[in-house]
């Protein structure tokens, strides 16, 4: 089954999302982003999906791209369920959201060093700080 | 007989028959909430798990000792035995048999409810000598519940007290001979005062439904979030022995002391006070709990209006017959 | 109650006497694991509440990306760990989405199967807990919890004749099922189940009328459907704020499309609605397992050869999320394949971190020991929502 996703421009995403939402498409799912490193397509980029549903049957997804370095709106204001989903995304993947409420770390202590679901992150240090 | 020697003496009996009896309730409960919850409770100690008190108090002696670095220590320490003492003291008045009671005070009934209502103090110094922000909460939740319950408490115990026309507990119990208990009679009034009694002593020992104070679930544990060994098994003791003494209060006052088919004595009132505490028992294992602006509701809206509405009856009852 | 706004500051606030800052959790009795929520009190009432996640964050998700697909199950396993058999299919179904591969008859009926015998089991242990949240540990409420335990253990001993475990059972891969049917299992399902309904029926007459339960749940932490759908909300605590959803009905995956299923929905939004959907879903799990055990089709589980190297399944470049309907609500993986046999990118959509994200707007306004009950009747699972 393969899915039809739109790629948003990152200045078109809020005046998408709300016209989805008047639309009906008032059920958040997931926002979600994946890393991928330079050497993969030559820019360096975070992509990021957001899903949300028109209850009980439909379901539409769009997809960001944010280079690294830049941001991307935050859609709390649209969808209030992509607060937490937002910080997990900034967390570990380090996408930032322009105009997030509260954009800490929610997984990770405040303190920590890194995103560790980059591709860049090392993991292999076997010496403090063991990330 | 001297009566130092003498105080000393009833002190060592009713002293130490309280606290056998409040170990052995231990186990009684454990095995009753177990036959209740289709598990078989304590079996490893002694026979039947007959010797689990004994256990538990060797094991909460032998645990260290922890007073926090931030706890007032005098307040933290004193808190513990002092609610035992104050519990342990209410049963100085108690009559077993005619003439067979430690101190035969004529304002029996006020001496027991002042001392419940003591009670409080060293909850509150737990609470606030601890410096813990649970047990803080917990220990104001006991005030606001001990002050609210107290009304109704006093309103049920003055309906045997103007029944009878006496404070002296045994005169109370004399009163109520060859199975006139005022729990049975007057119809209306003695049943509801007993019950209204009953359930507002269960509130004073911040039992289920009325633990709010300790309501594990939200405050940890309450007052005792901090202590450990045998400080909290002091605590918890004397909560038993709240519950304990009340259970022989009740009896005492509503349900004829002393009195019962065959021979009068000692034994009759402990057979219906330990039958009450079982039955506290089967409460707090079958129960929820309540909240603590429903608890308040509960005293203040409907306790204090039946408590007045029983005095008024049995006033009327005392001045038509 | 005073409704009092969940994102206000708390400096603006102007309390009646001091207030009180205090952190429920992680160690707490009635968090259900090991959240923390920061609640600032004003006598004992909850002015703001903020929860902070991550006590029980495994990198669930990196680890993911360093296993093959066929180590993914096993380790996925542990996030819903009241639910486990929920994980394993959630996240089997969107590789098998990506692989292009349906799971023959029989895999599908023993998948539904097991789920809603799963469900039965994760709502036992929610009524328990959710009595001990009102009654506590020494109380009337752990009379509730051991009956209902007792129940759970029986439907633990059907995985266990199943699968060998208990729980985490690893028992799904990536094509199909690893353990078939043993003998004689169906007259197991049908005798444990039939008990347990006839016990739900007990358990009703416990606590249904008991006027304290009434009074601590009825009105008690109403959840708005419009924030709880703007929330991603989503399972029992959904449909009992009136929003008539359940993905085993529209959106049918497993055997779920063979069968009649009744969702429950109350409209009250309450923690008593949320009860109350809970027992009519056990009710319906029950019904639904039975009405499948009868027609379980003959065949193979496994669509795939037997996996033995870790490295067999490869899944060709795709991006893809599939969700199922766990015991908490929607549970979706979205999974990013590069053509190796690892997922590049798999990030799980878990339903309780939304539900726990309700919290904020809940709390506030509220007493001590209301928020208790709230959470607990939310039924979140802190190994999900940290991961």
């Amino acid at each position: 089954m393969a899915e039809d996703v739109p790629l948003i421009p990152r200045e078109d995403v809020e005046s998408y999302a709300r016209a989805r939402l008047a639309e009906g498409y008032d059920y958040f799912v997931y926002c979600a982003a994946a890393h991928y490193p330079a050497s993969d397509t030559g820019v360096d980029r975070v992509l990021v999906e957001y899903r949300v549903r028109r209850l009980p049957k439909d379901m539409l997804a769009f997809r960001v791209e944010v280079p690294t370095g830049e941001t991307t709106p935050s859609l709390v204001g649209v969808w209030a369920g992509a607060d937490w989903q937002e910080r997990e995304q900034y967390d570990l993947v380090g996408v930032v959201f322009a105009g997030h409420p509260d954009l800490r770390r929610i997984m990770l202590p405040e303190d920590w060093e890194g995103h560790p679901l980059r591709r860049d992150y090392a993991i292999e240090t076997r010496h403090p700080p063991w990330r | 007989m001297n009566p130092w020697l003498a105080g000393a003496l009833w002190g060592l009996v009713v002293v130490t028959g309280a606290m056998i009896v409040a170990a052995w309730s231990t186990w009684f409960e454990r095995k009753f909430a177990g036959a209740m919850q289709n598990r078989p409770g304590p079996t490893e100690v002694g026979p039947v798990g007959l010797l689990q008190p004994i256990a538990d108090l060797l094991k909460l002696l032998q645990k260290a000792d922890i007073i926090p670095r931030t706890a007032d220590p005098v307040l933290f320490n004193v808190a513990a035995p002092l609610g035992l003492i104050l519990v342990l003291a209410t049963l100085a008045v108690v009559p077993w048999a005619p003439g067979l009671v430690p101190a035969d005070l004529d304002i029996g009934v006020l001496f027991a409810l002042s001392i419940s209502s003591l009670m409080v103090v060293p909850v509150f110094m737990a609470g606030w000598g601890s410096n813990n922000k649970y047990a803080l909460l917990g220990g104001m939740r006991a005030i606001a519940q001990a002050v609210s319950f107290e009304v109704p408490l006093l309103l049920a115990a003055l309906v045997p007290i103007i029944l009878t026309g006496s404070f002296r507990i045994s005169d109370i119990i004399a009163a109520q001979a060859d199975g006139h208990w005022f729990a049975l009679w007057p119809p209306g009034p003695g049943a509801l005062a007993f019950v209204l009694f009953f359930l507002c002593s269960l509130a004073e020992a911040n039992r289920i439904p009325f633990d709010i104070p300790e309501a594990e679930s939200e405050l940890v544990a309450g007052i005792t979030t901090e202590y450990t060994g045998m400080k909290f098994g002091l605590l918890y003791l004397a909560e038993y022995m709240h519950t304990l003494v009340s259970s022989i209060m009740a009896a005492a006052l509503f349900l004829g002391g002393w009195d019962g088919p065959g021979p009068d004595g000692p034994h009759w009132l402990l057979i219906k006070s330990l039958l009450l505490f079982a039955g506290i028992f089967w409460v707090r294992w079958s129960f929820l709990r309540f909240r603590g602006d429903q608890l308040m509701n509960l005293a203040w809206k409907k306790g204090i209006p039946l408590g007045l509405a029983v005095v008024m009856a049995s006033a009327l009852w005392v001045h038509f017959t | 109650m005073a409704v009092i706004d969940p994102h206000i500051n708390i400096d603006d606030y102007e309390p009646e006497g001091d207030l009180v800052v205090l952190n429920l959790g992680p160690q707490h009795p009635s968090t259900h694991g090991v959240l923390r929520v920061k609640l600032w009190l004003d006598g004992e009432v909850c002015i703001k509440a903020v929860p902070y996640l991550g006590y029980l964050h495994r990198g669930v998700e990196k680890l993911c990306e360093k296993l093959t697909y066929v180590m993914v199950t096993p380790i996925i396993d542990k996030n819903d760990y009241l639910a486990p058999i929920t994980n394993e299919w959630a996240i089997n179904n969107s590789f098998e989405q990506l692989l292009g591969v349906t799971p023959p008859p029989r895999s599908q009926y023993l998948r539904t199967i097991c789920a809603e015998i799963q469900r039965v089991a994760s709502h036992l242990l929610w009524l328990g807990t959710f009595g001990l949240d009102m009654g506590g540990a020494l109380g009337g409420g752990a009379t509730l919890f051991m009956h209902t335990f007792r129940e759970r253990e029986t439907v633990l001993d059907l995985f266990e004749a199943l699968t060998g475990a208990r729980f985490h059972y690893n028992t799904l891969c990536v094509g199909g099922n690893r353990h078939d049917i043993p003998a004689g299992w169906d007259v197991l399902v049908r005798q444990t189940l039939g008990v347990i309904a006839s016990r739900i029926d007990e358990y009703e007459s416990m606590v249904h009328e008991n006027a304290i339960f009434l009074a601590r749940t009825v009105g008690v932490g109403v959840v708005d459907p419009v924030l709880a759908r703007a929330l991603g909300v989503s399972g029992p605590n959904l449909r009992a704020s009136g929003v008539d959803w359940d993905l085993r009905r529209d959106a049918p995956y497993g055997a779920y499309g063979d069968v009649q299923i009744k969702v429950p929905v109350r409209t009250e939004g309450d923690c008593f609605a949320r009860y109350l959907v809970r027992v009519e879903e056990m009710r319906e799990s029950i019904r639904i397992a039975l009405q499948l055990l009868d027609g379980v089709p003959e065949g193979p589980i496994c669509a795939l050869k037997p996996v033995k190297l870790p490295g067999a399944v490869k899944i060709k470049p795709g991006i893809g999320y599939a969700s199922i309907e766990t015991p908490r609500g929607e549970l979706g993986s979205w999974v990013i394949a590069d053509g190796t046999e690892r997922p590049y990118r798999c990030k799980i959509r878990p339903p309780s971190l939304h539900t726990v994200a309700l919290l904020p707007y809940l709390a506030p306004g509220n007493n001590l020991s209301d928020i208790v009950v709230v959470l607990g009747s939310l039924d979140p699972v802190l190994g999900e929502v940290d991961r």
